[in-house]
């Protein structure tokens, strides 16, 4: 099985990508996790025999609802060096737990491109659509997984 | 240093403090001409969109303020609006309400003792850093605040703005065998906690020492939480309902955040060195042991050293914690009713970085007509700026860089919260020409 963690914050705008991602897969009957509090408890979220995929909105400079995707060993997200209990994010969370030795078996991070982050619920358009696409890329992929996990289980039996 | 070279220092960023805010300093060679700690993101009107809620909404809306320290808020609250309307809660969930509280110090006081704090000392930019050659020490303190975390969403309902916390009481109490379970995730704070003590005991400190007005709540028998006298090593002993006739609260030009005096003394600090000064007696064996053995005893007077106090507190509130789930009985009544009448009422709390004011006028439907919150980070902004007015000039003949990351340290003594007022801090060190 693999965790699904959406991060993020609704009353931030787009900041809210990695919520919406986890609540539109929820309702298409994919149970994910909602981390909306500090980076730090997200290292303890998963646990190190599992696949992770989690999805957070970012600012990279790509246009808008650009999905970049993050994955394999060493994962290297781009990080904000600013270091505060504030600043400590998902990039630094990683980091951190890498160094720690407190990685997943498996991490995936898709990073939606945010634009306005301001104290609203609206969300940019072209972070919705990315919001909507990358939940059904999530949807497929863990639902092949599933398919694949049964078929070696009913062939063991 | 040459006194003809006029030099800037600026960063853009102060890291690991609890928000964000600006900081100026200017110099002309070892005389600081001025200082000033500015908070400049707009008011958050908090108090202002109290008014006209019903005195129910108050616990949910407050803990909004910050997500270090929500249970703070919520204190404060329920208590000021108990004594407005008459309420009287059971011993039992007295004891919760403390036991909500270490949640809220464990979390808060291990983030900021090894997270925030202890880098500095080490000489690391931050904790991940630190956490590639120390990554047992980084360890121990995700697993305290875990730990923490959990006591919160126990009795909160979940860890980040917390839900249970009522008037009268808890909306929901957790069974009995839910805190028994805790018991040994608390021994091993406790222990942890000790660890800790030795841990920042072994740091090298400044020789910096100041003659401190230190203001924190007293109980007869208890190491404060929610309840007691407000008293100062300068005589003070006054009830919350007599906090506004002491201090009073300044608008000054650099800051949109209040500073606070004592009316007719100036500045003063709350927090963990205030609490321990006051109220050494009243800590728990194990951690007075721990102090001591740390050589640690009041009056504690060099606020670089108020990592090692945090950590004594830290020790007190595992202490504490686990005190209360042995000996936890769920109440019979979780919550009393509170009248819709109308009143005023005042409380102080001792969130984990000083005394929370809070007081609340409620008319007879029930309804807030006025609020007041004075933050302990607000109380504490005058008494930082003090501090680096003597500080910095014992920097003069640093190099910049290091001088710069020295105060930065002594504002993070404060652990200042002040995310509970603003959005950024930037330092700024001017060095004027001499005259």
């Amino acid at each position: 099985m693999t965790r699904i963690i959406g991060c993020g914050n609704l009353h931030r705008m787009d900041d809210g990508a990695g919520v919406l991602v986890a609540e539109r897969l929820r309702k298409l009957g994919i149970p994910a996790d909602v981390q909306s509090g500090s980076a730090f408890e997200l290292i303890e979220s998963w646990y190190k025999d599992e696949d992770v995929i989690l999805v957070d909105a970012v600012v990279t400079g790509s246009p808008v609802g650009t999905v970049h995707v993050w994955t394999g060993k060493p994962l290297k997200v781009p990080s904000n060096p600013q270091v505060s209990s504030h600043g400590f994010g998902v990039a630094e969370a990683i980091n951190l737990a890498r160094i720690l030795q407190l990685l997943p078996k498996t991490l995936t991070v898709y990073g939606i491109e945010g634009k306005e982050f301001g104290i609203d619920e609206s969300v940019s358009p072209a972070v919705l659509k990315s919001v909507e696409s990358v939940a059904q890329q999530i949807a497929q992929a863990t639902q092949q997984t599933e398919a694949h996990n049964r078929q070696i289980s009913s062939s063991r039996s | 240093m040459s006194g003809s070279a006029a030099r800037t220092i600026r960063v853009d960023t102060l890291a690991r403090v609890e928000g964000e805010g600006a900081m100026l300093i200017k110099m002309a060679g070892e005389r600081v001409s001025d200082v000033k700690l500015r908070i400049y993101e707009p008011p958050r009107f908090f108090e202002a969109f109290l008014r006209g809620r019903h005195f129910s909404e108050v616990p949910d809306i407050v803990a909004r303020i910050c997500g270090i320290c929500p249970i703070a808020y919520q204190m404060s609250a329920v208590h000021a609006i108990e004594r407005a309307l008459g309420v009287h809660i059971s011993p039992e969930v007295r004891m919760l309400r403390r036991l909500f509280y270490c949640g809220e110090w464990i979390e808060s006081h291990a983030l900021h003792v090894y997270m925030l704090h202890a880098p500095d000392f080490l000489g690391y930019e931050d904790a991940i850093t630190m956490a590639k050659d120390h990554p047992e020490v980084v360890q121990r303190a995700l697993r305290l605040k875990k730990i923490g975390n959990h006591l919160v969403t126990l009795l909160g309902g979940r860890e980040i703005h917390p839900i249970s916390a009522a008037v009268g009481g808890f909306y929901k109490v957790p069974a009995k065998n839910l805190l028994h379970e805790l018991e040994e995730d608390l021994k091993w704070a406790l222990d942890a906690s000790v660890q800790t003590v030795r841990l920042t005991a072994g740091l090298e400190f400044p020789d910096f020492e100041q003659d401190y007005e230190f203001v924190a709540l007293r109980n007869p028998s208890e190491y404060p939480f929610n309840e007691g006298r407000l008293v100062s090593n300068r005589g003070l002993d006054i009830d919350a309902a007599e906090y506004e006739d002491t201090f009073i609260e300044q608008h000054v030009k650099h800051s949109n955040a209040l500073h606070s005096v004592i009316r007719g003394r100036g500045s003063y600090l709350v927090g963990p060195m205030a609490r321990f000064n006051l109220n050494f007696d009243n800590l728990p064996e194990v951690a007075r042991q721990a102090a001591s053995d740390a050589h640690l005893k009041p009056p504690v007077k060099n606020p670089f050293r108020s990592i090692i106090v945090r950590s004594v507190e830290l020790v007190f509130a595992c202490a504490e914690a686990l005190r209360i789930c042995q000996e936890y009985e769920p109440p019979s009544q979780p919550r009393m009713e509170a009248p819709s009448r109308a009143g005023v009422g005042q409380a102080i709390t001792e969130a984990p970085r000083g005394i929370l004011y809070h007081r609340y006028a409620i008319d007879d439907k029930g309804l807030i007509v006025t609020a007041k919150i004075v933050p302990p980070t607000s109380q504490n902004q005058k008494r930082i700026e003090d501090d680096l007015r003597e500080y910095a000039p014992r920097l003069a003949g640093w190099p910049l860089k290091d001088a710069t990351w020295k105060c930065e340290q002594a504002i993070r003594n404060y652990d200042p919260c002040i995310s509970c007022a603003t959005h950024f801090l930037k330092l700024t060190v001017e060095q004027e020409e001499e005259k």
